[in-house]
């Protein structure tokens, strides 16, 4: 009876969100390969060292994020004696990025890791990539009209749905599956952050038919998450909490409930951040963090991108677990996402 | 014994090497030093090979389209920061005509484009010469309302470009072997030079610039100068904006956005005054070579993006204090 009452809930939650949300899978439908599946063996050691292999790190950005997964390939590289001889920061400049991969293609990398910036945008600036032969390894971003296999090694993305679900479940479960909450979203035209906001939307409206979505507000600049927590609180000052799309505008969304003597909104975000988490750990707004597991998506592009070297079957979509971290197991969290301790401010302020 | 002895009198070189102005080829020389360092350091690297340094002039080509129009403005004493902007709205005008109008893709792509940028520019022109309003606050805004109205255009999405004669004659194409970028560059710069140093519009824009009263005691008409700079500055940005479409096959709001600083640099480094009244076109031009060779060869050369910034950062400092210096005396 339980599991019929749990396959009709799961089916209902299927139909209600869209079939891309329902679970994370592949760009053009591929099923997910747990990243844990994807380990160089020993054999595939012997066989990468001493080649002279050389890899490039074609990144989008700079952040936190995007140095634990560096973190995770380079040690991977490392592993099998493998050069990291380019790494740039387009600085989510599409021509920038078309730059980037040109003149990283000087440096002649076997195995290219990077995130395309847009679909349509870097369909074209990949191609001379392909045409040098690099295996190319895509974080959660797929250039449009591109081919697993003869275009590209694989996708490995995190469990963008899981997060967003995870988030909902953590906030629903801090006011008690019942209230008034607010969606903070990205306001852009980008693949991971739009399908892990649409996920938490998804999951309240589907699972938790208690709580209401009654504010929403879409952010592009970080910088203005303050002023617009600000508008939403004023215009619903009874809400119970608050989704934030990730931990940079969470800051401005505390700063506003701190400033308003607010202490019953509860908060829920995605991605580590050493304030957020430090409000975490002293009990106030913020009630989890959903992070993934950044260093374990550097590792398993690498490692996919030399399986494609050494001309194994590799799986066309890759995905790394989903982290809900809270004020309990913050420690262990921050291990498991990013590979390195959590702040001293957050660890001893428990 | 006599060469150390400063009461001694000049040698030949050195009285010849005073009266040569080494400090107003500060550009010429640093992209020299650093073109020579990069070429030692990355010898194995792939920086001397030609697909690289043809890469290096197709990277900076929209750069250099914009810095030619700020070399006109900076000279008229005034400023543009909207031009980052223009850009991207540019490109999302000739990239919507484009697929609204596929018969006519490539003439109606270019009209859109250009005409976009050429109307930022005289509104940018208008609020500025008839209205009086300060060029730094006006475009400030403009920079703002562009890229808001950038970004509502297509509601954040990229539109493709996919006629093959836009995206040859303004990307990937080329004629007699010398691709298309590169000839667009090499004309902006022939016309954008002539204009500024031989013909009477240059000259009064230098003169608006250097002394505008002066200026408008001569009769120069210092309305229509201003209004002119700001056009030609959004028509390139405009231009830079197909440029982008043609490259990358798509328009994106987000093109154009981190420009404007470069181009800051690259036109100041290259020789044009922040407070009017001097600047040069190859010096723009050279300017924005030397950022662009600047990115390749520290990408090149392994460093971490931050390093990168710094490394940049420091050599942009040096190279602005050099020239400044040597112009505010």
């Amino acid at each position: 009876m339980k599991t019929t009452t749990m396959a009709a809930a799961l089916l209902a939650s299927t139909l209600i969100a869209s079939p891309a949300l329902a679970q994370t899978i592949g760009p053009n439908g591929e099923t997910a390969t747990p990243s844990s599946e994807v380990v160089l063996t020993e054999a595939d050691i012997v066989a990468l060292q001493g080649k002279g292999y050389k890899a490039a790190l074609l990144w989008h950005t700079s952040s936190d994020f995007i140095n634990a997964v560096a973190a995770g390939a380079n040690d991977e590289f490392a592993r099998a004696g493998v050069d990291v001889v380019v790494t740039t920061d387009a600085g989510f400049d599409a021509a920038k990025q078309r730059s980037d991969i040109e003149t990283a293609l000087a440096a002649s990398p076997n195995v290219i890791l990077s995130l395309p910036l847009d679909p349509v945008t870097s369909a074209e600036a990949f191609r001379g990539a392909i045409d040098a032969g690099a295996e190319l390894v895509f974080l959660s971003n797929l250039p449009a009209g591109y081919a697993h296999g003869t275009d590209y090694a694989a996708i490995v993305t995190d469990d963008l749905f899981q997060m967003g679900k995870q988030a909902a479940d953590v906030l629903a479960a801090s006011i008690g599956g019942e209230g008034k909450v607010g969606w903070i979203f990205h306001d852009a035209d980008y693949y991971v952050t739009n399908q892990r906001d649409n996920a938490f939307k998804a999951t309240i409206e589907a699972d938790y038919p208690g709580i209401e979505i009654v504010a929403e507000q879409g952010i592009s600049d970080p910088a203005r998450a303050e002023e617009l927590a600000n508008a939403m609180l004023l215009q619903n000052p009874d809400l119970d909490g608050i989704y934030v799309t990730w931990a940079e505008p969470a800051d401005g969304v505390l700063a506003a409930l701190r400033s308003a003597g607010n202490t019953t909104t509860k908060i829920v975000t995605l991605d580590l951040s050493e304030p957020v988490a430090l409000d975490m750990v002293k009990g106030g707004n913020v009630v989890g963090l959903v992070a993934d597991e950044a260093y374990e998506l550097g590792r398993a592009m690498a490692a996919v991108g030399l399986k494609g070297l050494l001309g194994e079957e590799v799986p066309a979509f890759v995905v790394a677990p989903a982290l809900t971290v809270t004020a309990d197991n913050v420690a262990e969290g921050w291990q498991q996402s990013l590979h390195r301790d959590a702040p001293a401010s957050v660890l001893s302020a428990k | 014994m006599s060469a150390s002895n400063p009461a001694a009198p000049a040698s030949p070189v050195r009285s010849l090497l005073a009266r040569i102005n080494l400090q107003q080829y500060v550009v010429y020389v640093g992209f020299l030093a650093i073109f020579l360092f990069f070429a030692v350091v990355l010898r194995d690297s792939g920086f001397l090979t030609q697909r690289n340094l043809v890469n290096i002039i197709l990277q900076t080509a929209p750069a250099t389209i914009m810095a030619i129009g700020l070399v006109f403005v900076l000279s008229a004493g005034d400023i543009d920061l909207s031009f980052g902007s223009t850009v991207a709205v540019s490109a999302l005008c000739a990239a919507m005509a484009m697929a609204a109008m596929p018969a006519a893709a490539f003439p109606v792509g270019i009209l859109a484009g250009l005409g976009a940028g050429l109307l930022v520019g005289a509104i940018n022109g208008v609020l500025i010469a008839w209205l009086r309003l300060p060029s730094f606050l006006v475009t400030l805004a403009t920079m703002g309302l562009v890229a808001g109205i950038g970004r509502s255009l297509t509601q954040l999405r990229s539109i493709p470009v996919t006629d093959p004669l836009f995206t040859g004659i303004f990307g990937s194409g080329s004629l007699f072997g010398v691709p298309s970028l590169v000839i667009w560059t090499v004309v902006a710069v022939i016309i954008g030079h002539v204009v500024y140093r031989q013909t009477r519009f240059g000259a009064h824009v230098l003169a608006t610039g250097d002394n505008a009263r002066a200026a408008q005691v001569t009769g120069i008409k210092m309305s229509r100068i201003r209004l002119s700079v700001f056009m030609i500055s959004g028509g390139l940005a405009g231009l830079a904006g197909l440029l982008y479409a043609g490259r990358l096959q798509a328009a994106k709001y987000t093109l154009g956005e981190t420009d404007l600083m470069t181009v800051i640099a690259a036109v100041i480094v290259g020789g044009t005054l922040l407070n009017g009244g001097k600047g040069s076109v190859i010096g723009a031009l050279v300017g924005s070579l030397l950022m662009g060779m600047l990115n390749n060869g520290l990408i090149l050369m392994g460093l971490s993006v931050s390093d990168q910034m710094i490394v940049r950062g420091l050599i942009i400092l040096v190279a602005v204090a050099v020239s400044l210096r040597e112009k505010t005396r």
